[in-house]
């Protein structure tokens, strides 16, 4: 299995405590840093202040975001070469059309819809890690050092 | 005016003219001074040789008063201008012209559509124009009123599409923040009673646990009602695709969904083969998911359940026919099954929104089609239904 960090970008504090307990629940004890801004997502991913960036093995990215919102920070990440291939999902709670096709277009690995029932939500996040951190094969990770 | 010929009229041989011949002077002006058009005649230099009845009585003058005048003056100066260039026109192109012309009237300024044509003196040379002159104001007027008309609908349509595109904006921005923020608490309220009878349990009895399983199966039904919802507002705002579409084969798809959901049902489905409608797919299925779905959860708790499928043509437009043996339904309260929220059964005794008929009401409308709904309690209930745009007063029979 990926041991790799798992980045939640999520402002709504409860969808970070569920999303925490879902994997938690499901025995992925991979490390989760979380975002809670779109702002603080790219700092994370492609810093301006000369610190190192961080390589998720899985993003998983929230749409309505305060500052800077899920779907730029999508085209930011797909734009740069340096991030271009991180596995980006986004998970958010819209099953809108137009955020469906602009993730695509954008470039989003998956889009996923938050479930209501929350026994749902424990079930989509126990395929996702499975998906993304067990079956799925990510590109090597650059080692900077 | 013996000797006097019309520009185009080719010469005529030595054979006598005899209706002409007889005819006299004063014969010919009885003729043009019965007339409702205006005839005159002026020489080159713009100067009244003759002018008719109809004449006089539009310009309040007498014909002896204007010989040898000019149309200067007679009328205004840039009126005089224009008939004087239309004469000169005449006698430049040497055959009948036709145009229209502008002349003072009692009661504003009148149109007229006007000939004129030079006359020949013997050497070929015009001396003179003449001028009928018929008045089409009334047309003209009639013209400007349609044309006035029809630009005021099309200001109309333009204003109506103004505001329809404007409240689909609105409506697009209503259901957009419904399915982003509406959403989310309830996530919160489903999640939390389900961390707290997990990690609470032993704190609970009996009764709390049952407590916090209906908060949850209200969460659900709120999630569901939101969804409906957001389907009611698709379907409005969403784009019509008319396309020849299989309903038999969506038939069968649905029911093969609803068997897989609610194995343990036996229910016979009768679906006429081949049936094809013309219309959006994706709304057609909607349409067929409700209908077909209420037939299916009408029938449960009832012996051998029947659902039938079937499609006529009447009067050229085919009409579907979704017929159970179910719980059925008041005709009383026919009229309030498409409404929006409108349930005719208990929650207890048959789950769901009441958004379902409201959808396939508004699907069936946008394509132009109607729907019919018979039934009587106990006995089950016939949906029927056509998407082809119809007289206003055309019903399903």
């Amino acid at each position: 299995m990926n041991d790799g960090i798992i980045l939640l970008v999520e402002d709504n504090p409860d969808d970070v405590l569920f999303t925490l307990r879902a994997f938690a629940k499901n025995d992925i004890g991979n490390e989760i840093v979380v975002a809670t801004d779109g702002e603080q997502a790219l700092e994370y991913l492609l810093p301006t202040g000369g610190g190192p960036p961080i390589y998720p093995a899985l993003i998983l990215l929230d749409v309505n975001l305060p500052k800077v919102n899920g779907l730029e920070v999508l085209r930011r990440l797909k734009d740069d070469p340096r991030t271009r291939s991180l596995p980006a999902v986004v998970l958010t709670t819209s099953n809108e059309e137009r955020d469906i096709m602009e993730s695509y277009r954008l470039g989003a690995n998956s889009y996923v819809r938050k479930p209501v029932i929350f026994g749902e939500f424990l079930q989509a996040a126990k395929l996702l890690g499975l998906y993304w951190l067990l079956v799925n094969e990510p590109v090597p990770v650059p080692w900077s050092g | 005016m013996a000797n006097a010929k019309v520009g185009a009229r080719p010469e005529r041989g030595s054979e006598p003219d005899r209706p002409l011949v007889a005819v006299g002077q004063d014969q010919l002006m009885a003729l043009i001074d019965h007339t409702s058009a205006v005839i005159y005649m002026r020489d080159r230099d713009g100067r009244y040789l003759l002018a008719n009845r109809q004449y006089e009585r539009l310009f309040n003058v007498r014909r002896e008063e204007i010989v040898g005048l000019t149309d200067h003056d007679l009328f205004p100066a840039a009126i005089a201008d224009e008939f004087r260039s239309n004469d000169l026109a005449a006698f430049a192109r040497g055959v009948p012209v036709q145009m229209e012309e502008i002349a003072p009237g009692d009661d504003g300024l009148h149109t007229y559509i006007t000939v004129k044509f030079p006359l020949m003196d013997a050497a070929g040379s015009p001396y003179a124009v003449c001028g009928i002159s018929t008045d089409i104001t009334d047309r003209k007027r009639a013209e400007d009123e349609v044309r006035r008309l029809y630009a005021e609908l099309e200001m109309r349509v333009r204003e109506r599409t103004a505001e329809l595109e404007a409240s689909t904006r609105e409506l697009d921005a209503f259901a957009y923040s419904v399915s982003h923020d509406l959403r989310a608490p309830l996530r919160s309220l489903e999640g939390f009673s389900q961390i707290l009878g997990e990690d609470y349990a032993d704190l609970l009895d009996q009764q709390g646990r049952e407590y916090l399983g209906r908060i949850q199966a209200n969460a659900a039904r709120m999630a569901q009602i939101i969804d409906d919802l957001l389907h009611l507002s698709r379907t409005t705002r969403a784009e019509l695709r008319r396309e020849p579409t299989d309903v038999s084969a969506l038939v069968e798809m649905i029911v093969g969904e609803l068997r897989d959901a609610d194995p343990g049902r036996a229910v016979k489905i009768d679906i006429e083969a081949g049936l094809v409608a013309d219309g959006d797919p994706h709304l057609i299925r909607l349409v067929l998911q409700n209908l077909v779905g209420n037939a299916w959860k009408f029938t449960a708790g009832r012996d051998g359940a029947i659902i039938q499928v079937t499609g006529v043509r009447q009067d050229g437009v085919d009409v579907f026919s979704i017929c159970d043996n179910g719980a059925g339904f008041d005709m009383r309260y026919a009229h309030k099954l498409f409404d929006p929220f409108q349930r005719l059964h208990s929650a207890s005794e048959f789950e769901g929104s009441g958004i379902g008929l409201a959808i396939v009401h508004r699907i069936v409308a946008r394509h132009g089609g109607r729907i019919r709904a018979e039934g009587s309690p106990g006995s089950g209930a016939t949906f029927r239904f056509s998407l082809t745009p119809a007289p206003p007063d055309w019903e399903i029979r």
